[in-house]
C-alpha cells in the first residue's frame, strides 16, 4: 500500500503566537483545532482521530471533550518532541490511508515560553534517555544549545562553514518575518552587524542562531481526498511522510555515529520523501528547513539533497535560500523569526505556499518540502497541489 | 545543622551504575562485549554487534584526541561556573566520550589537540576533566 496522495491536508488553524498566552494550553489546543476544522469546512463532530507529538500535555481524550470531537478510532503521539511534528501528519496519513479514521487532526499547543523554557538545562529520570543525558549532564552538557553546538562546531570543521556563513540563514529568516504580521519579529529585519554581534550563547551558536521560546497552538486536519468537504482551492495533497532515525541517533547527543553533524536522520528521512513521491530535490520550489538552531539547516540542505555535502555554505550565500533565490526556505521566517511551534507553523506555512496564499508568496509552487527537528530522530512531508 | 550541600549522584540505573563506581575509584571504564570484543560508549545493556548480554569492562588510560568541543555560556547551569568548555575526545581505545576541559586553550587548534583526564571532586560528585598535554 502507498501512501503518496491518498491523503490531503484540508484545513489549518493557528492561535496568535505570543510570550504569554495567558490561556490554558488546553484552550490554545481547542481554539486551534477548531480554526482548523472550520478553515476545512468540517465540523468536530466527524473528528474520529487525533495526532500531536510528545511533550504536548494536551491529552487526546481531553481535547475530544474540549471541542465534542466524534468517537475517536485513532489517536497516537509521536516520540523525541520538535522532530516529530511531520511525524504526527504521517501517523494521520496512515490512518486515513488504511481507513482506520476519516478525519484527524494533528495539533500541537504549549506554553513552552511562559511555563517551560525548552532552552534551559534539563533534570531527568532514570528512564532509558535520562540515564543517557544524566551521563552527559554530569560535565556539564545541559542544553539543546550546548549539544546541538558539539555537532556544529564539527560540522565547521569538515566543511569550512564560517560564522557568515550561518548568519545568512539568520538573515533570511528575519527579512521574511519582517514582513509576516504573524511573526514576533515582524518589521525587525536584522543586519550581519546585529548578527556577529549577538551574544554566543554555546560556541558556535549565537543568540541569533537560536529558534525563539513561544506560546501557541496550531492545529492540521487530514482526510482522505475524496472527504465531500475536500476542495481544489483549500486541500494540499500529501505527497509523501516519512520518519527516520539513524543508528547511532540520540536526542542532540549523536557524538557517537561517524558523522555527528545533524544530517544522517534527515537524508533517511528525505531518501523516502523522494521515494513515496517519485520526486527529487530539483522538484521543490520552497523548503520549509526545520530551524531549531539557523546553522543546523546547512546539513539539512544537504541531507535533502539541495547541494552536495559539505556545499551549503555556498548554496546560503547571495540570499539563494530568500524569495528571489533558486530555493526559498522559511518563508514564514521561521522558527528564528515567526515563532517556535515545533516545527508545526512551519507545515502550515507550506500549506499556504501550495494554496498560493503566502505573505512571502513564491511564483509557481507545485512541491513544498518540509523537515523536522534534526539532530534528533526526525520527519518530514511532501505537500502539493491536489 | 549540616551544612554540607547535599551530594547530587547523577541520575543512573543498573546499565550505568558501573560507570559511577569507576570514577569513585579513580578509574574511568567502558564496556566491553565479553563474547565479540567490541567497546562500546555510551553504556548499553546489550552488544549491538553480536547481541550478547555478557559485559566485561575495560579501564581507559584517559588520553585521547578532541574531535569537537563547546564552550557554554548561557543560560547559567547548576554546579559550574560559566563560561564552561567541554570537549568531545576519541579516546584511544577507540571510543569517544564527553568531558569538561580545564582550559580550552587557543581554539584554532582544539580539534585534533592531545588531551588526558584529571580526577574532579565536587559537591562530592566524583568526576574527570580532560586537560590539553603540552
Amino acid at each position: 500500500m502507498r501512501i503518496s496522495n491518498v491523503a490531503v491536508i484540508a484545513g489549518v488553524g493557528a492561535t496568535d503566537f505570543s510570550k504569554n498566552s495567558g490561556r490554558s494550553e488546553l484552550r490554545l489546543a481547542a481554539e486551534a483545532v477548531t480554526a482548523a476544522l472550520r478553515d476545512a469546512g468540517i465540523s468536530p463532530a466527524e473528528v474520529d482521530g487525533f495526532c500531536t507529538f510528545v511533550m504536548d500535555n494536551n491529552a487526546e481524550n481531553e481535547l475530544q471533550r474540549a471541542v465534542g470531537a466524534g468517537p475517536l478510532t485513532f489517536f497516537s503521539r509521536i516520540h523525541y518532541g520538535g522532530g516529530g511534528g511531520c511525524g504526527a501528519v504521517q501517523q494521520a496519513v496512515l490512518a486515513v490511508a488504511a481507513g482506520i479514521a476519516n478525519v484527524v487532526v494533528c495539533y500541537r499547543a504549549m506554553n513552552e515560553r511562559s511555563e517551560y523554557r525548552f532552552g534551559g538545562p534539563t533534570a531527568g529520570a532514570p528512564t532509558s534517555e535520562g540515564v543517557v543525558a544524566a551521563y552527559h549532564a554530569l560535565h556539564g552538557l545541559q542544553t539543546a544549545g550546548a549539544k546541538m553546538a558539539i555537532s556544529m562546531r564539527r560540522y565547521m570543521h569538515e566543511t569550512g562553514a564560517r560564522p557568515e556563513d550561518f548568519a545568512n540563514v539568520s538573515l533570511a529568516a528575519r527579512r521574511h518575518a519582517a514582513v509576516n504580521p504573524a511573526a514576533f519579529f515582524y518589521k525587525k529585519p536584522i543586519t550581519l552587524d546585529d548578527y556577529m554581534n549577538s551574544k554566543m550563547i554555546a560556541d558556535p551558536l549565537r543568540l541569533l542562531d537560536c529558534c525563539q521560546e513561544s506560546d501557541g497552538g496550531v492545529a492540521i486536519v487530514v482526510t482522505r481526498r475524496d472527504h465531500p468537504a475536500v476542495s481544489q482551492r483549500q486541500a494540499v495533497s500529501i505527497l509523501a511522510a516519512a520518519q527516520g532515525m539513524a543508528p547511532g541517533t540520540f536526542s542532540l547527543m549523536n557524538y557517537y555515529r561517524d558523522d555527528i553533524s545533524p544530517r544522517d536522520e534527515v537524508a533517511l528521512m528525505a531518501r523516502q520523501l523522494y521515494e513515496q513521491s517519485g520526486l527529487s530535490a530539483r522538484d521543490m520550489q520552497v523548503g520549509i528547513i526545520y530551524d531549531h538552531f539557523g546553522p543546523a539547516v546547512l546539513p539539512s540542505l544537504e541531507a535533502c539533497g539541495f547541494c552536495e555535502p559539505g556545499e551549503a555554505k555556498d548554496f546560503v550565500k547571495h540570499r539563494n535560500v530568500e524569495i528571489g533565490g533558486t530555493l526559498p526556505i522559511n518563508t514564514h521566517g521561521g522558527q528564528l523569526g515567526e515563532a517556535y511551534i515545533h516545527g508545526m507553523n512551519g507545515i502550515v506555512e507550506a500549506v499556504r505556499q501550495v494554496r498560493g496564499e503566502s505573505v512571502n508568496q513564491v511564483a509557481n509552487v507545485h512541491n513544498v518540502l518540509v523537515t523536522s527537528g534534526s539532530g534528533v530522530p526526525t520527519s518530514g512531508l511532501i505537500l502539493g497541489k491536489l | 545543622m549540616n551544612a554540607i550541600a547535599k551530594p547530587r549522584p547523577p541520575i543512573s540505573n543498573r546499565d550505568f551504575d558501573f560507570f559511577y563506581r569507576g570514577l569513585s575509584e579513580r578509574r574511568l571504564l567502558v564496556q566491553k562485549c565479553w563474547e565479540c570484543g567490541r567497546l562500546r560508549n555510551p553504556p548499553s545493556p546489550m552488544c549491538a554487534a553480536c547481541c550478547s548480554l555478557a559485559i566485561e569492562y575495560v579501564e581507559c588510560k584517559g588520553e585521547g584526541t578532541v574531535y569537537s568541543y563547546t564552550v557554554h555560556h548561557h543560560p547559567a547551569l547548576p554546579g559550574f561556573s560559566t563560561p564552561h568548555s567541554i570537549v568531545l575526545v576519541e579516546l584511544d581505545e577507540g571510543v569517544r566520550m564527553i568531558g569538561a576541559i580545564a582550559e580550552l586553550g587557543d581554539p584554532a587548534s582544539v580539534i585534533g589537540a592531545r588531551v588526558s583526564i584529571e580526577w574532579t571532586r565536587s559537591d562530592d560528585v566524583d568526576s574527570f576533566r580532560f586537560v590539553r598535554n603540552v
